[in-house]
């Protein structure tokens, strides 16, 4: 049952070539009751007035594992300076739409994608660009932390080495600044030499934020960043994300609703390889305009 | 963008090199494969399964070592793989769990890649000075010590590969261990225990040093196996380092009969072990 | 009545008859589990009867030179005086030559196959290097004595020694006449034996690498050669030097290839492309031509040195092969 009205039609969108676009707020957005709040943890809704400009844009995108069509015709907004979270149950597609952002799935043969990803305007689908200096604009976090076999600062003065040449205090005051940035510094300043491995689950985790913001990347993309996290690093998390905002684009995928409630200012909600629903996260889980979606926050399936 | 540039650059260069060597190491397969195909073939004497070694100069055969390398073989086969897995029966069955078996496993992988030398050595001392006289004996015995450690290792992967429900399955019927493990668990690994026997096989017969001081050699036929028997690899060993025409021509011949043997067999128990039922 | 009674007889013998099977199959399964502990024993047996036999065979040879044995080169039957120096480093020299080939080639070839061979290649490639494994060592030997050695006495060696002629260190290590066989050969053919061991072992350690954490090292903007250098060697550095170890073992140990085109001069020469001896060469040439009981042991004796060596290094190998199963299973 998929109702594509409801659906915000991107072509009402200014395109996204102009790199001071002023889009339309999307529909569901502006149909959105400020009062409405059932999780007082809610986002409260956006000021209408607000300019959104898409970081990335995602038009028309289809995804093949081989010959299965994993992601039908995908079109959906990623705002600057904005959390935008996907949902929906496992399967849905939501970490193979993640993995197009930053083109990780050309890792295997036998993946491909269809369609355009804009960002600011360009297409980073198409064959000539460049992905290692793709990846060093949209920085990406995996659902299981992976701190390289090396000491903490290596870990983040690793990334900056390839793009930059920095005499040792300049390094280091980066290491300092990507630490600190992810909430980590104060717990690893005197360790700075241990190996990246010997930090607990969610420390781990913190430094391969901490590693991805080194590299100013312009997109951050969490792939399920906490799932593997016990419910305290996974709230200085949370903490971090929102932090983050302030400077980054960010994109993340959970299957935990109530943090894509707590984190995120839009959400997208998948289902089956389709985008079923854009919009705000307030309107989202207060007052979806799709049904499944509505069954899928209410936790009739999932 | 300097920097970047430099990465890329080094990247191709050193992936490159990667193409390098596995052109290398596939040259030199077809460059050895090759010419002993070509230089094994070329003067091949017709005779050559049907009459014996030659003396010095004159034309012959290779039935005496290929027939005293498959006595040697059979009966290295016959002592080594009986005790092998046994061995490895009791490391994946009755010991699983057993220190013994932790210790006996670490020195089976030593004696697996210990130099064959040091066993033709270990034979002498212990079987031809004993008897007072080289013998085709000693030479299976040797053959049998490089046989053990090798049926020893797959026996155990393979009986590790049954799963453990198949042999409850069997004790809940009131069947007690002897029996599971010889009605269930062989029959399971069935095909996995062929594999280790046809890459023992392969593995002896190319072997040559541990049957230098103890099978020795000879020149004519014999099966007596109390005395020195001739062994392909004996014979090639021997004969490829004389000045002599037509044994070097033997050598080579005998050297490609070998190569062929090995090859197939490998080739046989590779392809066994991936025909094996999915589980 | 009577039928009662026959069925009472017919239970009880019923019952008999199990009660035998039962003790029947606690026998034969105490019988079959003896049989097994004894196999196994015997296999830790096998070892220890190698060392034993080594040792004992070792001992005129002790006796006589003691520890100067190890440091002597001179190796005469007809006085009687024996030393292992010069197999010694035989063994060692053209060990090391093969591992320096062998080693960064087994890694390129594993990398190869790991990341940028396309799939469908990957098996035939794979058993077509471990093939070279497959080959027997005394076809490397008649090979190398027939073909590699006088192809490189004619077309490289010369060039080697004019190239190397005036460069002070390198003009004695690529001095002398060339022989075409020599401690160089004998390395360069090791090397293609080792390669194949050395390439499946690093192979199989690359495969277990999480993929994930390779996507990590992408994600940050890495080449695919930064990724292996960077992170993959370094996470799997156990497993590799468990992997170059198992080659230099059977590097250590080989015999037949290395006694065709080694020369079999007892002598250390600076010259890599002059005649030497291995260990095992010296066994394998010399043994069934020793007479007397000194020269006998010698041999043995330096059959035990080399038994001693290869069984350290392996076992430093198998130790840091487990360690790496260890880390995997977690």
């Amino acid at each position: 049952m998929n109702d594509m009205n409801n659906v915000p039609n991107l072509n009402e969108i200014a395109n996204p070539g102009d790199t001071h676009n002023f889009g339309e707020i999307p529909m569901a957005a502006q149909n959105a009751e400020p009062s409405l709040q059932i999780d007082k943890h809610a986002r409260a809704p956006l000021a209408v007035t607000s300019e959104l400009e898409a970081k990335v844009t995602v038009r028309n995108l289809n995804f093949y594992y081989g010959d299965l069509l994993a992601l039908k015709n995908i079109n959906v907004p990623i705002y600057t300076n904005k959390v935008t979270a996907l949902i929906g149950p496992s399967g849905c597609g939501k970490s193979t739409l993640l993995r197009v952002l930053n083109r990780m799935y050309d890792l295997y043969p036998k993946q491909r994608a269809e369609g355009e990803v804009l960002l600011d305007g360009a297409n980073i689908l198409r064959r000539d660009q460049d992905l290692n200096l793709l990846r060093a604009r949209v920085g990406m976090v995996f659902q299981k932390p992976t701190p390289f076999p090396m000491s903490i600062h290596d870990n983040i003065a690793f990334g900056i080495k390839l793009y930059e040449k920095l005499s040792k205090s300049e390094l280091g005051d980066r290491v300092e600044a990507a630490l600190t940035r992810a909430a980590l510094w104060s717990e690893v300043k005197d360790k700075l030499h241990a190996s990246g491995l010997s930090l607990s689950g969610g420390q781990q985790q913190r430094l391969c934020i901490a590693r991805t913001v080194a590299l100013q990347p312009e997109v951050i993309l969490l792939d399920e960043p906490c799932s593997a996290l016990d419910p305290i690093s996974t709230a200085k998390i949370e903490e971090t994300i929102d932090e983050l905002k302030e400077k980054y684009t960010i994109a993340i995928v959970t299957h935990n609703m109530q943090q894509a409630a707590r984190v995120s200012d839009f959400t997208a909600f998948m289902y089956l390889g389709e985008l079923i629903e854009f919009g705000p996260t307030s309107q989202i889980f207060t007052a979806p305009e799709n049904l499944q979606t509505q069954n899928y926050i209410t936790g009739r399936f999932g | 963008m300097a920097i970047y540039d430099m990465r890329r650059r080094r990247s191709r260069f050193f992936l490159s090199l990667c193409y390098v060597c596995v052109f290398a190491g596939l040259g030199w397969l077809v460059i050895i494969l090759g010419t002993l195909l070509f230089e094994g073939l070329r003067n091949m004497p017709l005779s050559v399964f049907i009459q014996m070694t030659p003396p010095p100069g004159s034309e012959g055969g290779l039935l005496n070592a290929i027939i005293g390398s498959v006595i040697m073989t059979a009966l290295a086969m016959a002592i080594g793989t009986p005790l092998g897995i046994l061995a490895a029966t009791y490391m994946a069955e009755y010991g699983r769990h057993s220190r013994l078996t932790i210790i006996v496993r670490f020195i089976n992988d030593i004696l697996l890649s210990a130099p064959s030398i040091v066993i033709g050595l270990f034979i002498y001392e212990v079987m031809v000075v004993k008897m007072g006289h080289f013998s085709a004996l000693a030479g299976a015995a040797a053959l049998a010590v490089i046989v053990v450690p090798v049926v020893v290792r797959t026996t155990e992967d393979m009986l590790l590969l049954v799963p453990d429900t198949l042999r409850e399955a069997a004790r809940a019927l009131g069947l007690p261990c002897s029996v599971v493990i010889r009605k269930v668990a062989y029959r399971a690994a069935r095909a996995g225990l062929i594999t280790g026997v046809l890459l023992a096989v392969a593995r002896i017969s190319g072997e040559t040093a541990p049957l230098l001081f103890t099978a020795l050699n000879n020149q004519f036929y014999s099966t007596d196996l109390n005395a020195p028997m001739s062994s392909l690899p004996a014979v090639i060993f021997q004969f490829a380092l004389s000045p002599y025409k037509e044994w070097q021509q033997l050598a080579w011949t005998g050297a490609l009969i070998i190569t062929l043997a090995v090859l197939g067999l490998s080739i046989a128990a590779r392809v066994l072990h991936s025909r094996r039922p999915a589980e | 009545m009577t039928n009662l009674a026959i069925e009472d007889a017919k239970s009880l013998e019923a019952e008999v008859r199990l009660r035998r099977t039962l003790a029947g199959f606690k026998l034969r399964n105490l019988a079959f589990h003896f049989v097994t502990l004894a196999a196994a024993w015997a296999v830790l047996l096998l070892l220890g009867g190698v060392i034993a036999s080594l040792v004992v065979g070792s001992i005129p040879a002790m006796k006589a030179f003691g520890l100067d044995f190890l440091f002597t080169e001179v190796w005469n039957p007809v006085t009687e005086k024996f030393g292992a120096l010069a197999p010694v480093y035989g063994t060692l020299v053209t060990s090391l030559i093969a591992m320096l080939i062998a080693v960064p080639s087994a890694f390129g070839i594993a990398i190869f196959l790991t990341e940028l061979c396309p799939h469908p290649l990957r098996r035939p490639i794979g058993i077509a290097i471990e093939l070279l494994a497959g080959i027997p060592s005394i076809i490397y030997g008649i090979w190398g004595l027939f073909i590699f050695a006088p192809f490189l006495q004619e077309h490289v060696q010369p060039h080697l020694i004019s190239a190397f002629a005036n460069v002070p260190v390198l003009s004695k290590l690529f001095a002398g006449p060339p022989y075409g066989i020599g401690v160089l050969t004998a390395g360069i053919i090791l090397a293609v034996m080792v390669l194949p061991i050395v390439t499946s072992v690093s192979r199989d350690v690359f495969e277990t690498v999480p993929d994930v954490l390779k996507e990590a090292a992408y994600a940050v903007g890495c080449t695919t050669w930064e990724v292996m250098r960077y992170v993959v060697i370094p996470y799997t550095r156990v497993g590799l030097i468990g992997s170059v170890m198992l080659g230099l073992g059977r590097a250590l140990g080989e015999t037949m290839a290395v006694t065709f085109v080694i020369g079999n001069a007892h002598r250390i020469a600076p010259s890599l492309l002059a005649p030497g001896t291995t260990i095992s060469a010296t066994i394998a040439n010399e043994f069934t031509e020793a007479v007397g009981d000194l020269y006998t042991s010698s041999l043995i004796a330096l059959g035990l040195i080399l038994f001693v060596i290869t069984f350290i290094i392996l076992a430093i190998a198998r130790y840091m092969l487990l360690r790496l199963q260890m880390k995997e299973a977690q």
